[in-house]
This record gives C-alpha cells, structure tokens and sequence, in this order.
C-alpha cells in the first residue's frame, strides 16, 4: 500500500503517469469540488488546466489543480467546498435561490443598516470560495533568479519544440517553459513521438528545456516571470514565442457544469494516457476532425460511444450527467448517457500574446492557428523561431443554448450577464468587473472570448464593447509564496569600513542596500563632537560617477538644472536631478575636474538609477561622453567640525586652508600618504572635507584620521547623528522628506534651478507647474513638544499637513522638523499643531543661517 | 569550501565601439568586453596600472574621448576553483558556464562578471557586494565534497 496517496480517510492507488485527477476518479471520485456561489457539483472538465472544477488541497495547499498535478505516493489530498462535505452539501440551498442572489447582490444587499455589512461579510465569506488559506503554515521561502535568453518559448508542444530547435541552431540561446512534462498531455503516440523528436533536436542544438515550469505573465521588456517546483525565474528575454497551445471550446447550455461532461482531449488524455474511462456511455458532440479519434479513444477504453453532430441544447442529470438533448439535422434528440463528450472548436491559450506587444511575442501553433494539424504547427514554431507569425485566426465561438454557465470560476450564467445587460453594463470591460466573469482562477481561459462575444453581439453600435478584456497576469494560476519568491534574501552592500565600525562599537542597520552605523553609541555626544570638535563618517556610500568625454560639460548641461557650462575646474555646485515632469529625483554635487571631466556625486540610494539614467540620455542624444560608475571603486570619509582643518593638516603636506580650499571647492590632496580628492562640502552645517579615497586605502586612512584627531577629541557619527544635523541646517533627505511628485518650489529648491538656462531636463514642466502657486510645500517647523516623525499637522481642527522629519536640537535648544503643508492660492498655515504639541512655521536652516560655519 | 580569495587586477577602457574593436589588447590582460563601448581588463593586482597607461596610450590615437582607469578597488574577485566548480556555480547562477571565457550576468542575486579558464571559475562583482557573494559561494559549496 506504499503506493497509495491519502484521500479524506481513505487511500487511493496512484498508477504510473497518473495525475492527482485520474488517480482520484479511478478511485470513484466524482465531484471534486463545488462552485464558488451556488455550489454546483464540479467534476474533471477540461484535464489541462484550464478550468477551475477540479481544484482540491493537495498537503495543505488550496486550489491546486488536480488534473495537472503529478500524482505520488504519501500525497494528502482532500476536497474544500461545501458543508458539511463536498458530497452532501447544503449550501447547495443557495442554487435554488437565483432570484434572492442576482449577479453582485453582495452590492445590493445588507447596505443599511451599515452595521449588518459586517455580520453579511462574514456569512458570505465562509459560505463561498473553493479554499481556506493554510493559516499558521510557515511559508516556503523560494529563491528568485534572473535568467537571460535571448529566446523564451512558453509552452513544450509541438510548436514551441519547433521554434527552440530552429531558434537555437542558430546560436542563439533559447529556454523552453512548459507547465507540465514533455509529451504528457497528448494522447495520441504520433504526437508524443514528434514532441520526443523535437525536445532531442533542440536539447542538441543548446536549447534548456524547463519541465513544470508555468510562464505567469508578460510584461515590458519583455520580461516573464516563470514559476518552477523549487524557484521563480525572472527571465529577461529577447523574444518570446508563445506556443501555449488552445483550449477547446467551452459551451454555454443547461447542465453543462454537470459533473460527467468532459471536453474532448480531456476526456481522451483520461481514457488514452491513464486508463481511466470517463463513463460507460458517452455522447460525443463534435463538430471538428478530431471527433473520430477521441471516439476511438474513449472506445478502446471500453466505453459505448454515440458520436453526433449538432449543438447540444441541454445536459440533464442531478448528481452527474443521465442524458444530453442535442439539436441535430433531423431535430432534436435525447440520448441517455452518463458522460457528454464536448469537440467544438477551439479558443486559443492567448493570454500572454495578448499581454506583449509584436515586438515582445510571437505566436505558434494552435494559439495562432487554433486545431492545426503537427505538421502546421511545426512550420508554425520554426517560422517564429525566424520572427514571422501567423496572424491570429479568430476561432468561431459556439452558440449559446438558452442558458447554462459562461465563467465556470465565478459562477456567472448566461442569464446573469443577460440580467446585467439589462440593467445597463453595455461592455465586455464593464461586465466583467459587474460579474467577475473571467476573474476567477481561469482569468478567462475559458469564458473570455465567450464574453466578449455576448457583448459584441448586443452592442452593433459600439464596436469596442465587444472586444476581449484586457489580459493581464497571472495568465495561470500561482501560490501567494510563488509571488514573494526572492524576498528573504537580503543583500548588503558593505564599504570598506565596515569592520572598523564594528570594532568601535558602531551599530550597523541597514540603510537602502547599504550596512552603515546608526550610531557609535551615544548620538548626542556625537552630534556635539561634531558641532564643537571634530567628526568622522563613513560616506562611502554615496554615488560617484566620473563623467568624460568632449560631450560630458554638454551632458551634464542639458541634464542638470544649475549651470554646468562655466563651471571652473577645482569648484563644485550642488545640484538637483529632475524628472522630465519636473520632479525631483536625486540631488548631489557636481565638481568639475578639468580636462573636460567631471565628478558627480549623489545619494547613496540612487547610484543604479541614476547610472542608467545617464546611460540612456548619452545614447539618447549620440553624445561622445563616457560614464565611470566609482561608487564601488572609492571610499569617502568625511571630516567635519571646527577643528576639522586641523585634524588634516596633521596628515598632508597640501594646502587646505580657506584661501587655496574654500568651500565648495575640491582639491586632490595626499592624507597619510593615500590620495584623496578632498570636497569642500557641508551637508552638517560645519566646516568639513569629504576625502574620497581609492577603496582598499580606507581603512588606514580611517585609522590615521582617528589617530591625527585623538587630541581634539575626534568622534566617528552615524546615521542618527547625521539625521539631526543635516536637519538643524534645513536638508531635506528625499524619499523621507519629498513626495514623489515634489518639483524645487515645493521643497524650497528653486534657488537651484537657473531659469535663464535655454534648456535642461523638466525644465517645460517647471515653466507650467512654476505659473501656479504650489498647493503643497515643505516647510520649516518648530514644534513645543517632543519630536515624532509622521504625524499630522492641523490647523483650525482639519489636517493640512505632514511632519516629515523632526528631532530634538540642542544646538537651537528647541524641537525642530520639517513637514509638507496643503495651501491655498498660495497661502499657506502659519500656527499648527504637530499632533498634539503646539507648532509654528519658521524658516530654514535652523542652525547658522547666515552659513558662516560652513565657509571658514 | 570551494570559495578561494584570487586577487585580480582590474582596467576598464571606455571607448567609441572602433577603438575598442582595433585595440591590441595587452598579452598580460584578459579582455572581456562588457558593452559596444566599454572593456573590462583583467590582469595581475601589480600590472593594472601600467597596462592602464598602455592601452590608454593606444585607444587616444583613434579615439581622443577615450577613458581607461585603473579599477581595481571597484570589483572583488572570488575564485571558484575546486573540481566541483561547475556545480558549485550552478547552485548561484543561471548563466550557462562554458568551458571556457568571459560572460556577465547574475550570480548569488548581484550582477557579476564570470571569466572560466583552466583553473576554475572567476566571478568579479563590486566590491561592496563581496562579503555578500563570499558568504553565498561558501554556502553553495558547502554540502559538495
């Protein structure tokens, strides 16, 4: 009995090859789930995973398809939905309730009182759904990896076998993702022997073929993400072929969710792949070639067979299907049976053809060319391969019947949609949100294009109402553990002073990606220390980037909103990044060097994008400048405080007295013997010099600095010191005191914006938003109590504003902050309250108005 | 442990995409070309500089903008270079090791520069990511004997 898996109590034995699906219905099961609102018996339907009706918890997890999960030994498996169990289930009540619970009545309903909403949520939330979330289970944490291809092809059918092979003979590299296995889901040995022939050319050919791997979208790039048994991989390709194959058409009729009503090579894949016949007596409805062979199929499998065309008008049967009326040439007829066997036509697996764009994805086989014979579908796959693709062929929808479910998933019948029709959601778009129709786990698989064909039939006088839903991912199903893959890992960037600050008892947090010192141990005395003697910080972390080139002024000149041009070799300017909207996205410094070159230097946070913007406006403009990111290749040390001139002197031979280094000027000096570009900088409010240094000389400048400064009292500060004296001095941190939609005379910037330039990025988008006065500004506060960052302001009793950043400042001896306030017409609150505590707008810095520390 | 410490050093060249194309690159570097415009230089710690000198002598006479540094301190070296190396890798990276050359891409989740030779496998990252891959390769290796 080693070989059985377990199933509510009892054991069922697992074959060969079996699905978690076939191993369940050999065992006798029948219904295997129940429907999300009327709680409809729900059996096998499509067996390739498209439909929701064989959802079960396979060892603990909800919704996992049965007819695509590989059955094994030990499995847990046990059915969800209903009450008291799936086999007898009373809330099966509410499918005799159609007029009490209209499409989206839980809108309608239980509104007033207010109060009864909570009491209703939570009746309906435990007498719908298909799963229970595993509460308490600790999350499997799956790696995420980047893979690069320059071809991606979704699906290991005929088709995209064609194209990896074609693709990957030519040297490109090519990775093949298909949810199941190989060759698992054809039935019949002329296709599984081509799949095998395929898979072996384009393994020899280099291509990497990924079994169970499941494509879940498309986004730009193109970029998929792809969901493996043990991983998430985020692949950037070239191109993606999407050879995802069809679904068969599904048929709105009374009955047609009844258990016992099979899509065609679902019923055959039962019958041919795992021995398992669907029924003893089946009604096969065809309309397409492959009619015969399934017949045969499900034959040799030991079941009668009556094959016939016609549209079928009804399914009958309770419990399960006992008979089919079917519409043909000679009129109707009734035909006892227990199975109803669908081959109608096709409806292509084009979620993520639809996702991309032309350029992104190419389609091949059966989701382009719905039904294609192998040999079509292999012409199909290696014409892609080479970047021609069919044009899609819009397979005829079947008709409806008078009623019956459209979206299988969310239970929405064909007279629901007819109903809100009625009420007047004239558009697929619109019924799709009013019904949830293709919402569910299918995400309109199987009922999409019947939905945009219910609307596109009633709404003649609006083309558009008609059309498909947008596509969006996940184009399959997916765990909520499967979407978080990668975020248990934690990457720190480290500067070479790390160790150093741990041997001095700094306490390392991290910092965006970086690991820096909080504090060294007493935040106040550190503060001091810089104010009245001398300190250290470890400013690594800042981006740094060598700008070169006979267009690099030109670059920075255009990019920038202060004025590069004219900048003196040995002198730096601070400088704000715009957005082309006028938002400011970055500020730093910009120091030119000589020779054409420059120095920029900005927040630690921002080097990544900050490189990639400067990358794309050198392409964008064909400038000759080339770009050096430093960031990793130079420490920064910055020594500030009044004695911080003395401390150096100590270590240099240069010049770096006021005269020769005045602030905001650079030098290149040698400090203890390693060579430094020394900027003359200021973010503390103190006299300082921030020494930039070749990376693996950082530790023993460090040392000599903390040696040189011993009589002064040198103190190394961390981030908490830094965060009280940049703000004493007005800087604003960006991200913590801006919003994402801040542009320079909202945060008191516009100082750094030289209008009189003829261009620079956002510089249109300033000219309008600067015409206006801004409804919003950041402002200097004083508050009468103790600090707290992210409260509200209020003024007259309604909230205007934000504290953003706030701190106890023993230098001003008072709380200080900064916060944003709403205005009106330009006027803006004066007298606040910063929660509780009293506050009054002031002007900023805090801290040496005048600069005159900064300049000595 | 399959995790060594390689010291290397590092030139990068920036260079219209026609100069980097006619450089006679150095016989003591291993070119790897990481974009049109950019070359990476990887030689020995002592001879970044001079070979630095070198090829920036040779990339000004065709292209004048030419920018070659010294970049050692910006990559960290990590040699994977036991028998089981390839395994190793396979356990950080979905790159396609080959037998042999230069390929860029992700490692341990950072981006990376992979150079393969006779004696293992080479992985350059930032610097400031070298605890970070240190930490992983050891960890990859750590149950392969």
């Amino acid at each position: 009995m080693g070989d059985d898996l377990r199933f509510e109590g009892t054991r069922v034995a697992v074959e060969a090859g079996d699905t978690v699906a076939s191993a369940l219905y050999r065992s006798g099961v029948r219904t295997f789930t129940r429907s999300l609102k009327y709680h409809r018996r729900r059996g096998p339907y499509c067996l390739t995973g498209d439909c929701p009706n064989c959802l079960v918890n396979v060892d603990g997890e909800p919704g996992v398809r049965a007819c695509t999960t590989v059955a094994s030994p030990g499995q847990v498996v046990r059915r969800e939905a209903g009450w008291p169990s799936p086999d007898h289930d009373l809330l099966n009540v509410t499918d005799h309730l159609h007029p009490l619970m209209p499409v989206s009545f839980y809108s309608k309903t239980f509104i007033r009182p207010r109060s009864a909403w909570r009491w209703a949520e939570r009746v309906i939330r435990r007498a719908t759904g298909i799963g229970r979330l595993p509460m308490g289970r600790a999350p499997r944490l799956r790696p995420a990896t980047t893979l690069h291809a320059d071809v991606l092809v979704v699906g290991g059918g005929v088709a995209g076998l064609a194209a990896a092979a074609e693709a990957a003979s030519d040297g490109r590299r090519v990775v093949v993702v298909d949810e199941g296995r190989l060759g698992e889901k054809p039935w019949d040995p002329v296709t599984i022997e081509r799949i095998e022939s395929l898979a072996a050319s384009a393994r020899a050919a280099g291509a990497e073929i990924l079994e169970r791997h499941t494509a879940v979208g498309l986004y730009e790039g193109p970029f998929v993400p792809v969901v493996g048994p043990d991983e998430t991989l985020h692949v950037e390709a070239g191109r993606v072929i999407a050879a995802t194959g069809a679904v068969e058409a599904h048929a709105v009729f009374p009955g047609n969710d009844l258990p016992g009503v099979f899509l065609a090579r679902g019923a055959a894949r039962l019958a041919g792949r795992h021995g398992v016949a669907p029924g003893r007596r089946a009604a096969l409805v065809t309309t397409t070639d492959e009619g015969a062979s399934t017949a045969s199929v499900l034959r040799d499998a030991g079941m009668e067979v009556e094959a016939i065309e016609g549209s079928v008008v009804a399914a009958e049967g309770r419990r399960r299907v006992r008979a089919v009326v079917v519409d043909t040439v000679t009129g109707p007829r009734r035909i006892a049976c227990d199975t109803l066997v669908l081959s109608l036509g096709w409806a292509p697996r084009d979620a993520l053809l639809r996702m991309g764009t032309d350029d992104e994805v190419l389609g091949a086989g059966d989701v382009v060319i719905p039904g294609c014979s192998i040999e079509a579908a292999e012409e199909s796959g290696r014409r892609a391969a080479r970047g021609q693709t069919d044009p899609p062929v819009d397979a005829p929808i079947v008709p409806f019947a008078s009623d019956g479910y459209v979206c299988l998933c969310e239970d929405v019948s064909l007279h629901d949609l007819e109903r809100s029709w009625a009420e007047g959601w004239r558009s697929s778009e619109i019924l799709k949100r009013y019904t949830t129709t293709t919402m569910g786990p299918c995400q309109g698989a199987v009922c999409g294009r019947l939905l945009a064909s219910f609307a596109g039939a009633r709404a003649d006088a609006v083309a558009t109402r008609g059309t498909r839903t947008t596509a969006r991912p996940p184009a399959r199903p997916l765990a909520l553990e499967d979407l978080a893959a990668g975020v248990d890992e934690v990457i720190e960037r480290r500067t070479s002073l790390h160790e150093r600050h741990l041997e001095l008892g700094g306490r390392p947090i991290h910092s965006g990606a970086w690991m820096r010192p909080s504090t060294f141990g007493d935040v106040r005395e550190e503060i001091r220390s810089v104010r009245e003697r001398v300190g250290l910080m470890d400013v690594g972390t800042l981006a740094k980037f060598l700008v070169a080139g006979r267009d690099a002024e030109e670059l920075l000149d255009r990019i920038l909103p202060t004025r590069v041009r004219g900048l003196a070799p040995g002198r730096s300017r601070y400088a704000i990044v715009l957005s082309e909207a006028g938002y400011v996205v970055d500020d730093g410094l910009i120091a030119a060097l000589g020779d054409g070159r420059f120095f920029l230097c900005t927040t630690s946070g921002g080097a990544a994008s900050m490189e990639a913007w400067l990358r794309d406006r050198i392409d964008r403009w064909a400038l000759h400048a080339h770009l050096l990111d430093q960031t990793s290749e130079l420490g920064a040390i910055l020594v500030a405080g009044p004695t911080a001139r003395s401390v150096l002197e100590r270590l240099t031979e240069d010049d770096v007295s006021a005269t020769t280094l005045p602030h905001m000027a650079h030098a290149r000096i040698t400090v203890a013997g390693v060579r430094c570009r020394a900027l003359r900088v200021g973010f503390v409010g103190e006299l300082g010099f921030e020494l930039h240094h070749p990376r693996s000389r950082g530790p023993e400048l460090y040392d000599a600095l903390l040696e040189a400064g011993r009589t002064e009292g040198v103190q190394p500060f961390g981030l908490d010191a830094l965060d009280v004296l940049r703000l004493e001095k007005g800087h604003i941190y960006l991200g913590q005191d801006t919003l994402p939609d801040d542009h320079p005379e909202k945060l008191g910037l516009s100082w750094a914006v030289d209008g009189d330039k003829e261009d620079f990025v956002g510089k249109h988008a300033l000219e309008r938003m600067f015409a206006i006065p801004p409804e919003r500004k950041l402002v200097g506060l004083r508050i009468e109590g103790a600090p707290a960052r992210g409260i509200p302001l209020s003024s007259g009793g309604r909230v205007v504003g934000r504290v953003t950043s706030a701190a106890r400042s023993d230098a001003v001896g008072a709380t200080v902050g900064l916060g944003w306030l709403r205005g009106n017409d330009g006027t803006f609150p004066t007298d606040l309250r910063a929660g509780d505590a009293v506050a009054r707008v002031v002007p900023t810095p805090f801290y040496d108005p005048e600069g005159e520390r900064l300049r000595v | 442990m399959s995790e060594t410490d390689r010291r290397v050093g590092v030139v990068t060249a920036c260079a219209g995409a026609n100069a980097l194309d006619a450089l006679v690159v150095p016989g003591r570097a291993t070119p790897c070309r990481i974009a049109e415009d950019e070359l990476l230089l990887i030689c020995e710690p002592d001879l970044a500089r001079e070979i630095a000198r070198e090829v920036e002598t040779r990339l000004t006479v065709v292209d004048g903008d030419a920018l070659v540094r010294d970049t050692t301190d910006a990559w960290a070296a990590v040699a994977i270079d036991d028998a089981h190396a390839g395994r190793t890798f396979a356990r950080l990276s979905r790159l396609p090791l080959p037998d042999r050359g230069f390929l860029q891409g992700e490692v341990a989740h950072v981006p990376a520069k992979v150079l393969v030779d006779g004696d293992g496998v080479l992985v350059l990252v930032p610097s400031a990511l070298e605890d970070h891959v240190r930490s992983r390769v050891a960890a990859a290796g750590e149950d392969i004997p």
